[in-house]
Formats: C-alpha cells, sequence, structure tokens
C-alpha cells in the first residue's frame, strides 16, 4: 500500500490549488484558496498527507496545473454536452413536463497503481469462484448448509431463494456471469468488499462513456500514463455468454423491461456493441420448451438471454404472475436446457446484505483459502449478543436493512437524530432477522470539479467481473462519486455521479494493450 | 431478418420524420404567405389548415395556426409531436441506429421541445422551422450515409414514403378536389412551395403556373422525389426485397403497392381533370392505408403458429 508520510513541502502549492488562465505565479485562483481541498480523515486517491501528490497521479497533476481553471471548465461543459447528444441521460417526470439529465460526471480520472490493482483482481476473481461454487452447492446437495457453515435457514428462508432452480443444471457452474461488487478503501487505504452484486449489476456503459470522455479531456496524460483499456469489454462479454450455450454458433439476446426502464441506455449500448438483438418480453415466445424470438421473416430460435430484467419478472409462469415483462415458459425451456438465463434466476441469495458476513468462511469452506479482499466488519442482528452490542452503538454504526439496496432503509448512526435512532431501534428489535450493522467507515476520496473548485469527494469502487468458461476481470471500474461534501452515500438514485477508472500497467509490462485478463493473477485461484 | 417490434419501430421512426419535415414546410409557406397581405395569405391558412386535417382556428392569423402545427403537443399532428414520437421510436431501437444518425436525431429533438424552443419559435418563426428541415435532412443524410441499406433501413424508408404519398396526395386533393379548386397564381406557388416542387417544376415546365401542369407533376412525375408516383414506385422496390420472394396471399403487401403503382404508372392527365381529380387522389389514399394495415400483419403481428421454422 502506498502511503506516503506526513511531511511539509514548503513552497509547494496546497493540494487543489489551481492558476488562473492568465497568472503565470504559483498564486492560486481565489475560489481555491485552503479551504478548497481539505482532504479530512479519510484516505485521499490523489494526496498524501501533508499534501505530497502520489505517484500515480503526478502526470494527471501536471496536466491539471498546465490548463487552468477556465480551459478545465470548457472540458467539463463539453464532457456533459457529449453525454447529452448521446442519450446517456434519465428522464425525470415531472408534472405535466419530461425532462432528461445526464448522470453527473466528474472530468477527473481516478487512477489506480498497477499493484494495487492486481491484488483487487486477484481478489475478485477468488471471490467470484467461491460464489460460484455456493450457488451450486445451495441449488444441489447443500453441502455447506449441513456442515452448519451458513445458517441454513437463512439461506432456505431468503426471499431470493429459488426452489425453481434447484438441481437445474447450469453450464460451467457459473451462475453468476456479470459480477459487480462495490469496494471502498478504508482510512488506511486497504480495498474492502462493500457488497457483491450478483444480480443484474449496471454501470458498465457509463465506465466505457467515462473512459471515452476522459481520454479526450486529458489525451496527453492518457498517453503517457499507460492506462489499461477497458473497450474490449462487450466483446468478452460476448465470449463468456456464448461459452455458456450448448449449441455451435448460438443465437445471443439481450432482454430489456423496455426504453422507460433507467438502465434502458446501457442495454441498448450493449446490444449494439455486442451485435445481438436488444428484445423485450414481447418479442420473446415459447413453442414446445424452445425459445423464439419474433422477427420479420417468422420466428428464430433464441440461445442463450442475457437478462437485464429482475428474477420476479422474467417468466410470470414461474414467478410472479402479474409481470408483463417477461415470457410465459421461458423458465421451463430453461430447465430443460433449451435456453440459457445470465445471470441465473436465484442469485441474489447470495448478494444479501447477512449472507455477505459469511462470504469469508464461504471462500474457506469452498477454496480452503483466505479471502484476499476483506469484508467490512458486519454484525448479523439475528445474534442476539451482535444484536445487544448493536443496540448499545447505534450512534456509531450504519445499519441496513438486509433485502433492500440502493442506499434505502438504512439507518446512518453518527448523522441521525436521536428520535430517529430511537425509532429505528425499534424497527431492529422488531425484526432483528432483517438487519445488519457496520461501522461507518470513511470511504477515500478522489479530488472533484465542484462549481469551478476542486473539492474532495468521496468515491466508491465498482469493477466488473465476467464468468463462463473462464472467470476475466476488465482493468477498469466504475468509480461513483457521492456529489454532496461530505456525504457517504453514492447510489445514482441519491444524488451520486460517477467518473473514470484508470488501472494503470506495470511498469515493467511492456503490453499495455493486452487483453483484459491477462495480468498477473489473471487465471484465478 | 430483423426482430418483428424493431422493424415496426424503424418504419414508424421514417413516418414520423418524413411528417415533421411536411408539417414544418406547410407552416413556413402559411407564414410567408402572411407577410404579403392579400387575400392569398388566406388561402395559404386554409390550404395548410385543411391538409392536415385542423379546423383553422377561429378569426385566427397565421402565427396561431403556425404555431398550433408547430408547437401544440396536444395533437398528435404538429412538429414536435413527430419528432418527439420519431425519437421515441428511435430510442426504443437505439441499437439499431447508427450513432451519426441518433445523435443528428435526438439534437434536432432536444432543440425543438427543449426550454428555449417557444421562445425561439416566437423569435423568428420561419427561421426556427427551416433549421428544423435542414436538421432533418441532415438526419436523413447521416442516416443514408453511414446505415447498412438493409432490411431495417427498407423499413424506414417505407415508412417515409407510404407517409409521403399520403400527404402529397391529401395536399392535391385539399386543392383540386373542391368545386372551385384552387387557380390562382400565388396560391399555386404556395401549393408548389409546401411540396418542396417549385424548382423543379420550373425546370420540368418553365413558369408556366398552371393547375393541370401542377397535377400531373405531383402525381405522375417519375423522377421528383415528392411526387405519388415517385414514392409508390419506391413502396414496391422496398417491399420487393423485404417479403424476399414469399408470398402473404391476397393481402400481401407487396401485392397492394404493386397494383397502386401500376394505376399511377400507366394513368394518363387527360383522364384526370383537375376539380376532378378527387376520386384518384382517394383511391391513392385508401390503397396506401391498405398497405400500411397488410404491412403490420405481415412481418409484425402475425399469428406464432403460422411462422415456426421449418
Amino acid at each position: 500500500m502506498h502511503i506516503a508520510p506526513p511531511r511539509v513541502v514548503i513552497g509547494r502549492r496546497r493540494p487543489g490549488e489551481l492558476k488562473t488562465p492568465h497568472s503565470s505565479t504559483q498564486q492560486a485562483a481565489p475560489p481555491l484558496s485552503e479551504t478548497a481541498y481539505l482532504p479530512g480523515e479519510a484516505y485521499d486517491e490523489m494526496f498524501a498527507p501533508g499534501g505530497l501528490t502520489r505517484a500515480n497521479y503526478r502526470l494527471l497533476d501536471q496536466d491539471i496545473q498546465a490548463l487552468g481553471a477556465q480551459a478545465l471548465a470548457d472540458r467539463q461543459k463539453t464532457l456533459e454536452r457529449s453525454f447529452l447528444l448521446q442519450g446517456i441521460t434519465f428522464t425525470v417526470y415531472g408534472a405535466g413536463s419530461t425532462t432528461e439529465r445526464i448522470i453527473p460526471t466528474d472530468l477527473f480520472p481516478r487512477i489506480i497503481p498497477a499493484a494495487e490493482w492486481a491484488r483487487i483482481e486477484a481478489g475478485l476473481i477468488q471471490r467470484l469462484a467461491a460464489l460460484n461454487r455456493f450457488l451450486a452447492d445451495i441449488y444441489g446437495d447443500q453441502r455447506i448448509l449441513a456442515d452448519g457453515v451458513v445458517p441454513r435457514d437463512l439461506i432456505l428462508g431468503s426471499p431470493a431463494y429459488r426452489r425453481q432452480m434447484k438441481h437445474l443444471f447450469v453450464p460451467h457452474g457459473a451462475y453468476v456471469n456479470v459480477c459487480g461488487s462495490d469496494l471502498i478503501r478504508d482510512r488506511n487505504g486497504e480495498f474492502l468488499v462493500l457488497e457483491d452484486n450478483l444480480r443484474v449489476p449496471s454501470g458498465v456503459s457509463y465506465m466505457l462513456a467515462n473512459r471515452d470522455a476522459a481520454r479526450r479531456t486529458f489525451p496527453h496524460t492518457f498517453r503517457e500514463a499507460r492506462v489499461r483499456p477497458v473497450e474490449r469489454y462487450p466483446d468478452l462479454l460476448l465470449s463468456t455468454l456464448k461459452t455458456m450455450a450448448d449449441r455451435s454458433n448460438p443465437q445471443i439476446v439481450v432482454l430489456t423491461p423496455g426504453v422507460y426502464n433507467s438502465a434502458y441506455y446501457e442495454h441498448a449500448y450493449l446490444a449494439r456493441l455486442m451485435g445481438v438483438p436488444l428484445v423485450e418480453g414481447r418479442d420473446l415466445a415459447v413453442h414446445d420448451n424452445l425459445v423464439y424470438m419474433r422477427t420479420t421473416a417468422g420466428l428464430r430460435r433464441v440461445d442463450v438471454i442475457y437478462r437485464r430484467v429482475d428474477d420476479d419478472f422474467i417468466d410470470p409462469l414461474a414467478f410472479r404472475g402479474d409481470s408483463a415483462l417477461g415470457v410465459a415458459g421461458l423458465f421451463n425451456a430453461y430447465r430443460a436446457g433449451q435456453v440459457t438465463i445470465c445471470n441465473a434466476p436465484g442469485t441474489g441469495v447470495a448478494d444479501d446484505k447477512a449472507v455477505y458476513a459469511y462470504v469469508p468462511a464461504i471462500i474457506r469452506y469452498y477454496l480452503g483459502e483466505e479471502a484476499i479482499l476483506p469484508n467490512v466488519e458486519t454484525y448479523l442482528c439475528r445474534e442476539p449478543v451482535q444484536l445487544s452490542h448493536v443496540l448499545q452503538n447505534l450512534d456509531k454504526l450504519v445499519v441496513k436493512a438486509v433485502g433492500a439496496s440502493g442506499g434505502y432503509g438504512m439507518l446512518v448512526g453518527p448523522h441521525a437524530s436521536v428520535a430517529e435512532r430511537e425509532a429505528f431501534a425499534e424497527q431492529l428489535k422488531a425484526d432483528p432477522d432483517n438487519y445488519v450493522a457496520q461501522p461507518t467507515i470513511q470511504l477515500s476520496t478522489a479530488p472533484c470539479l465542484v462549481d469551478g473548485r476542486i473539492e474532495p469527494r468521496h468515491v466508491d469502487l465498482r469493477p466488473f467481473i465476467l464468468s463462463g468458461e473462464k472467470v476475466v476481470v476488465t482493468p477498469g471500474a466504475l468509480t461513483r462519486v457521492a456529489l454532496r461534501r461530505g456525504s457517504l452515500v453514492v447510489n445514482s438514485s441519491q444524488g451520486g455521479g460517477s467518473k473514470d477508472t484508470w488501472v494503470l500497467a506495470d511498469q515493467h509490462d511492456v503490453s499495455v494493450g493486452d487483453a483484459p485478463g491477462t495480468v498477473p493473477g489473471g487465471d484465478g485461484p | 431478418m430483423m426482430l418483428a417490434r424493431v422493424a415496426d419501430s424503424l418504419y414508424w421512426l421514417g413516418r414520423y420524420a418524413e411528417r415533421a419535415e411536411h408539417l414544418s414546410r406547410l407552416a413556413v409557406v402559411m407564414l410567408n404567405a402572411a407577410l404579403d397581405q392579400t387575400d392569398a395569405a388566406d388561402q395559404a391558412e386554409r390550404i395548410a389548415m385543411a391538409a392536415v386535417g385542423h379546423p383553422a382556428p377561429e378569426g385566427g392569423e397565421a402565427l396561431d395556426c403556425a404555431r398550433l402545427l408547430v408547437l401544440d403537443r396536444k395533437t398528435s399532428v404538429s412538429v414536435v409531436s413527430s419528432l418527439a414520437s420519431a425519437r421515441e421510436n428511435a430510442r426504443q431501437i437505439r441499437d439499431q441506429l447508427t450513432t451519426e444518425s441518433w445523435e443528428r436525431l435526438n439534437l434536432l429533438y432536444l432543440r425543438a421541445t427543449g426550454v428555449g424552443a417557444e421562445a425561439a419559435f416566437a423569435a423568428d418563426p420561419a427561421d426556427f422551422l427551416q433549421r428544423i428541415i435542414a436538421d432533418l435532412h441532415q438526419f436523413k443524410g447521416a442516416a443514408e450515409a453511414t446505415m447498412s441499406h438493409g432490411e431495417g433501413w427498407r423499413f424506414m424508408l417505407t415508412g417515409v414514403y407510404l407517409e409521403r404519398a399520403q400527404l402529397i396526395a391529401r395536399l392535391l386533393k385539399v386543392c383540386f378536389d373542391d368545386e372551385t379548386p384552387v387557380d390562382d397564381h400565388v396560391a399555386l406557388v404556395g401549393l408548389l412551395r409546401m411540396a418542396c416542387a417549385l424548382e423543379p417544376y420550373l425546370r420540368a415546365y418553365t413558369a408556366d403556373i398552371d393547375a393541370r401542369n401542377i397535377l400531373e407533376f405531383l402525381m405522375f412525375d417519375e423522377d421528383f422525389p415528392r411526387s405519388v408516383r415517385f414514392s409508390t414506385e419506391r413502396i414496391q422496390e422496398y417491399l420487393a426485397h423485404l417479403s424476399g420472394g414469399h408470398e402473404f396471399g391476397r393481402h400481401d403487401p407487396l401485392r397492394l403497392a404493386g397494383r397502386l403503382n401500376a394505376k399511377l404508372a400507366y394513368a394518363d392527365i387527360d383522364e384526370v381533370e383537375t376539380g376532378g381529380a378527387g376520386a384518384l387522389l382517394g383511391a391513392v389514399s385508401a390503397e396506401c392505408a391498405a398497405i400500411h394495415a397488410s404491412i403490420w400483419e405481415t412481418f409484425v403481428a402475425y399469428p406464432l403458429e403460422t411462422r415456426l421454422p421449418a
């Protein structure tokens, strides 16, 4: 871990200071004075304590200084306009009018050195390998439950557990074909896993769009810094999906809930870049356990469905009967081995916030290894001892509902009022199984351009892992940004933004243009 | 082979883009005529409003009529509604369009429907509309230059030409199917402008502005891209590709298109008196509607059992 010791650097500008376009001295523009960049207690991605720029950010730092405030503001505008033009927007439905907004995007990339990435990559591959084994087990012989490593009621009682998946053959045991884990960096600069997203993780199109924009914003730095490419994600996804079919030359499709879904842009984007049809439920039909799509030339067989529709909605016969998004009979065709659904239904049982606490044990159980990427310390309120600890320390903890996501249903103890904490304590006591608690983690901060000033904002990291016949981690990620000063909530549904993430090539590695996944640790445990 | 829903959206995208362009042109001609302070202004207003099936607002000025044609989102027959529908269809099949063509359309949509649009229209309505027309040409040009001219393209253009044939037929019907067909010089020039036909007409017939010649040109000309005949010929051509040699029975869209095209190809202007052109123009509209319905039944909403793979 690269942490420069705190030291005073004489004559050096303070972090975050910028030159105005016309000043040639080191004097800072007024709005970028000392108050502008206060890294605070959290680990800062760019500046070591004492204000020294970390090695991986040095090139970018020079570029920022050379550009100055005005040029940066111009580039931020160009970037936002390019997103609007491409239609990378979400729709806000207001009274009588609808407007489209872009997802807020920051122009400074977040930069990760090669050595740190190698560890992240190895950790992600290990974790997904174990979780796939876990899913195969709980939908198979349930050894891990019989051995008492994970409580039986936690799994079988989970609303995300799908009995329908029991003893169903999944090619390569790859239940989770696309995984988007959320990592954070703690005060010491260590990466921790905050959450595993195993259902229908989204955000990969922002990773690609951000890259496209950042490359144009800082062309010089980009070229010099030896950034590893993320552009192969769509074709790697396509090859992963192909390995899930049992016919040669399979027909792959992307299944979307439709144009009103907030991630529709991404669904269309991936379909376009993979060159496969983007279908909706109404385009598909099942006849004699074969899945077809309606084309202008009649019905055409479908082999693999990369679905971006939740479990509940894929087949009204197997899951929710009131779903209009799905395809009647699809699950039966899947059971009959005539089509593959990616990700497999029922993967959500393993990314539950309570199951999360058991992942290190799950890794140990199946792989005989210690987790490379640690978990955030988690208290399970279902255990009476841990519950009483949580109740006594509500003011220091973050309490989350097990089934909820997107930052909903949680209490951030240190920021809540006494009354809020008391009300939450009652909910907790009434239904302890439904809650877990974690210490508040100071997410690391990264510099962002906010109203013409460079300010620290908290960030997390969502890399994307593909798993079919092989496991591949794309060397890049979506860095989500909490836009409000001091806020720790990065979810886009709650006012989060994003920025590009540069993974640097190893200095001794000459093949910068390598295929993702071939770096050290790329083959997995 | 493409998704039936996608083909349908491309077809509608073509129709709405064409409609937006036509409505913009009607509005521009109407506004320009209003500058002249003659009764030609009233004629232009009457023709334009009747051609889109709007009742002219009572005592309405040309600007009020134009605002209705351009900005009214409550009706489906306005420029902004057509653009919104075109863009909505495009968004649903975003993966089928090239980035170049999508961005043209998206930009046009954002400008014509965004916050500043009403003010821009109020400030200079003709300029606002000319820009929309130019942007639509850019969109079509970008699509022509960057999209594969395969099945999707043919569905889109079938939509464009079906819409065009119906719009022109309707415009002519309004002018010539009356007891008092339009014969005023200024109004006839206005009609040619509404069909974007003035300059090509002048080259073909010189400055002899004559109702019979105009009818002949806009109905039967082989080379002018906005004549009804030109449109039906394209429709037949695209449908011949789309059917791929299959025959779909009595309601085969290709069969209907071929019949309509033959009717126009072998018609004789001497048999179509102005003032009596209504019968043929009515038949054109009806046949276009039948082709539209049969495209839907043949390519999109067919019963599953009939079309399982062999």
